[in-house]
C-alpha cells in the first residue's frame, strides 16, 4: 500500500496548541541567552582592557536600547530557569529509601534552593 | 434537553486508495450518558455501515479506540458528548500514523518499534524451575510499576510533534515500556535494549514537549521516562570514561 | 551498552541548561542594573573579582556549557520546524557556533590580566 493519507506536520505545528506555544517559548529562550553570552564576552573583554574600555561599555548600558535588551533577556532567562527547575525532577527523580520525593519538593531541593544561593553569591560578588 | 435532540459529528472518511480524506457529517441522537464511541456505534448501526474504526472494551482498558476528538488525542470511550453539546464534534484518526481506512490507523510501524526494544524480561542467567520465583520487594515493584500501566493506545504518539517529524524516533510509549523493563530488578536486558534505545533517533529526537504525558489515560508519564532514559544513558557513557568505571 | 554520539551533545546541553538556569538571571541583574549604577569607579573591584582564578574557571565552565546548551536547543528547534534533513549542516552550524563562543571565552578569560 502506498500514498496512504497521514496527518501532515506543518512547520506551524507549535502554534496549534497552548502547550506547544509554551514549549516553543521555552526553547526560544536559548536564542536570548546565546545573545547575552556574547555580551558577557564583550564585557569581560572590556574589563580586561582597562577602566577606559570598561567605562565605554558600562555608560552604554544606560541607553534605552540596552535597558530594553536586558529586560528582554532577563525575562527569557527567568522563564528558562523556572521551566528547567520544574522539569528537573521528571528527568532525575530523587528517592528517600523506596519513596519518590514529590516533584514539588524535589524541584525546590535540586533547583530553587541552589538558585537562591547562587544568585545571592553572584550579587554579593558585584556589590561588595 | 429537548426530546429528539441531536448532535452533529464530523467524521473523517478515507479509503485505502484515497490520497486525502474527507469529512462526512452525521446528526446523531444526543444522549447525556453517551460517549463519542456510542455515537460512532449508532452511526455504524443505523446510518452508515461502511464506517470503519477500532474498539473493544468500552471502558478505557483495551486501548483500541484512540482517535483525535476536536484535534485532541483521546479514547473515544472516555469522552462524553455532553462535554461538547450543542457544538459539533470533529472525529479524526490518530495523527502521524498512516490511515488504513476512516478512523483506523496502520499499527505496523508502532509494533516494529515496540518489538525492537524487547519488551519482555531478559535474565542473564535463567534459574532452574526448582529454584523458585524471582522475588521482588514492594519498592522494587514501585520502581517500574507506573510504566507497566501502558495500554498501547498510542495517544501519546498522536500528541508528539517529533513522532510526526521523525519516522525513526521510537516514540513515548515504546521508550516508557523499555524503561519498564530496564528498571525491573529481575531484568538484565538494558544492554540489549540500548541498541534500539540509544540509536541516533531512538530517544534523542525527543525535545521534552511533554504532551505525551498530558494525554496519557493511564498516568504513565512517558515524557519523564524518556528523560530518565537519557540521563541513564549519559551516566553510563561518562562512567565508562572513568578509569574505575564499569568496563 | 550501545551509545549514540547524541549522548555527548545532550549531556553538554543539559549541564549547560543547569548552568544557565542557575547563573543567568543573577548575572543579568548584575550587568543590567548593578554595574551601570556603580559606574566606572567599580572597575578595579570587578576586575579583581573576575580575574581571581577560581572565578575565571567558573566563568569559563558557565560560558562553555551555556553556549552548547543554546547551540543544541537551537539545532533542535530548527529540526522540529522541519529542517530534519539538514540536521548534519545544523550540527556543524550550531555546535560550531558554540565552539567559537567557547574558544572566545577561553581567550578573553585567559587575557584578563591580574586584578
Amino acid at each position: 500500500m502506498k500514498n496512504r493519507y497521514m496527518t501532515p506536520l506543518g512547520w506551524y505545528w507549535f502554534l496549534q496548541r497552548p502547550a506547544f506555544r509554551a514549549f516553543m517559548a521555552r526553547e526560544a529562550t536559548s536564542v536570548a541567552v546565546a545573545g547575552y553570552l556574547v555580551f558577557v564576552l564583550i564585557l569581560l573583554n572590556a574589563i580586561g582592557d582597562g577602566p577606559v574600555a570598561y567605562d565605554r561599555v558600562v555608560v552604554n548600558l544606560k541607553q534605552p536600547l540596552a535597558v530594553f535588551g536586558h529586560v528582554l533577556v532577563f525575562g527569557a532567562a527567568l522563564y528558562h530557569s523556572i521551566t528547567w527547575f520544574n522539569l528537573t525532577p521528571k528527568a532525575m527523580p530523587i528517592y528517600i529509601g523506596e519513596d519518590r520525593v514529590a516533584d514539588f519538593w524535589a524541584a525546590i531541593l535540586m533547583g530553587y534552593l541552589p538558585w537562591l544561593v547562587v544568585s545571592a553569591v553572584v550579587l554579593w560578588a558585584v556589590t561588595r | 434537553m429537548a426530546r429528539g435532540a441531536t448532535i452533529k459529528l464530523d467524521v473523517f472518511r478515507c479509503r485505502p486508495e484515497d490520497e486525502r480524506g474527507t469529512f462526512r457529517s452525521y446528526d446523531v441522537p444526543y444522549r447525556e450518558h453517551w460517549v463519542v464511541l456510542d455515537a460512532l456505534n449508532w452511526i455504524k448501526d443505523y446510518m452508515d455501515g461502511t464506517l470503519s474504526y477500532r474498539w473493544s472494551c468500552r471502558m478505557g482498558v483495551c486501548g483500541s479506540c484512540g482517535m483525535m476528538i476536536n484535534g485532541q488525542p483521546a479514547l473515544s470511550c472516555a469522552v462524553f458528548l455532553k462535554s461538547y453539546y450543542p457544538n459539533s464534534i470533529r472525529v479524526e484518526p490518530l495523527s502521524y500514523f498512516p490511515v488504513d481506512r476512516d478512523l483506523m490507523i496502520d499499527l505496523e510501524g508502532f509494533l516494529a518499534k515496540l518489538k525492537s526494544i524487547k519488551p519482555w524480561i531478559i535474565h542473564e542467567d535463567e534459574k532452574p524451575l526448582e529454584a523458585g520465583e524471582y522475588l521482588q520487594t514492594p519498592g522494587e515493584l514501585a520502581a517500574f510499576k507506573q510504566y507497566s500501566m501502558c495500554i498501547n493506545c498510542m495517544l501519546c504518539y498522536a500528541a508528539c510533534p517529533v513522532v510526526g517529524a521523525e519516522e525513526d524516533f521510537l516514540g513515548p510509549a515504546v521508550i516508557a515500556l523499555a524503561q519498564r523493563y530496564n528498571l525491573d530488578s529481575r531484568d538484565q536486558g538494558a544492554e540489549e535494549r540500548s541498541v534500539a534505545i540509544d540509536a541516533d533517533e531512538g530517544i534523542w529526537g525527543c525535545t521534552f514537549v511533554g504532551e505525551c504525558t498530558e494525554v496519557c489515560p493511564k498516568q504513565v508519564d512517558p515524557a519523564g521516562a524518556i528523560q530518565r532514559a537519557k540521563v541513564a544513558s549519559a551516566k553510563n557513557w561518562y562512567s565508562k570514561l572513568l578509569p574505575w568505571g564499569e568496563r | 551498552m550501545h551509545h549514540s554520539k547524541e549522548v555527548f551533545w545532550w549531556s553538554l546541553f543539559s549541564a549547560g541548561g543547569v548552568m544557565a538556569a542557575l547563573f543567568m538571571p543573577a548575572l543579568m541583574v548584575a550587568t543590567g542594573v548593578i554595574l551601570p549604577n556603580r559606574g566606572p569607579a567599580a572597575h578595579a573591584q570587578i576586575h579583581e573579582t573576575v580575574s581571581f582564578w577560581p572565578v575565571r574557571i567558573l566563568l569559563f565552565v558557565i560560558l562553555f556549557l551555556s553556549f552548547f546548551h543554546c547551540g543544541h536547543r537551537v539545532k533542535h528547534i530548527l529540526m522540529d520546524l522541519g529542517l530534519r534533513r539538514a540536521s548534519g549542516a545544523l550540527a556543524v552550524l550550531c555546535y560550531g557556533g558554540a565552539s567559537v563562543g567557547t574558544l572566545a571565552a577561553a581567550y578573553v578569560l585567559a587575557t584578563l590580566g591580574s586584578g
